[in-house]
């Protein structure tokens, strides 16, 4: 198993597909694709994890990093998440109250505040 | 049939690459022991946030092992590895905080041979946390 990453932008938006299983071995990849967007001017990026078997605390720590990036461009980063057992991990360590969680992509996208 | 000493011991090289087997190992083994899926799921992330511990230290070249200790409604499960420092993790990180969680009883103990670190957590099935004898 391993980690895929699909990037497509929407406005001023991009979005983010990511599928697999995000671990100590594969986050680095997932932290190149948040730093490259950032250094290419997307401020305002949407991870769509719908597609994520696996997180831990290594992939938290890439999404805590590039939501610091991106505000550092008074930018954005939501999250697109309805697995139960992926919440969790963000309700553990009070992450739900860091990272805006939206039910689909459609909703991350509209949303303004 | 599980017999109450029974122990399962995998050891991988100490490289992040082989976690996924680990975690699939975890899995197999906790299902045998009829642990719930939610109780499979986090004991598979508790191995996993045990083990990427472990590795932030890692000695080039070494093993990580993992001992699973197995008896008819619980699992013990003890990580352990050569490090570069000898130092118990931190438990200050989200790592800690995940482990600690997910895997009910946890220790951590460090020193001996090869600045050996190993992290223990035991999983009662059924969410039944040990007290204290």
């Amino acid at each position: 198993m391993d980690l895929y990453l699909s990037t497509r932008h929407e406005g001023d938006r991009t979005v983010i597909e990511v599928g697999g299983e995000i671990d100590v071995y594969t986050a680095p990849k997932l932290r190149e694709q948040l730093v490259d967007l950032v250094n290419q001017g997307r401020y305002h990026l949407v991870v769509d994890m719908e597609a994520v078997d696996f997180l831990d605390s290594t992939g938290l720590g890439v999404l805590v990093g590039g939501l610091k990036r991106v505000r550092a461009h008074d930018g954005s980063l939501r999250l697109v998440c309805t697995q139960e057992r992926i919440l969790k991990i963000f309700r553990i360590t009070g992450l739900t109250k860091v990272f805006p969680i939206h039910q689909s992509v459609e909703e991350a996208i509209s949303a303004t505040d | 049939m599980l017999s109450p000493d029974d122990f399962v011991e995998v050891s991988i090289p100490a490289d992040g690459a082989y976690l996924s087997v680990l975690r699939t190992a975890t899995a197999g083994l906790a299902a045998r022991l009829d642990f719930t899926l939610d109780e499979i799921e986090d004991l598979r992330i508790a191995v996993d946030e045990a083990c990427a511990m472990l590795l932030q230290h890692n000695v080039p070249h070494t093993s990580l092992t993992c001992r699973f200790d197995l008896a008819p409604a619980e699992l013990a499960i003890t990580v352990s590895a050569p490090t570069a420092d000898g130092k118990a993790p931190a438990k200050d990180t989200f790592a800690w905080t995940v482990l600690t969680a997910l895997a009910g009883q946890v220790e951590a103990s460090a020193g001996g041979p090869d600045n050996l670190v190993a992290i223990t957590m035991v999983k009662q099935r059924g969410g039944a946390e040990t007290t204290a004898a």
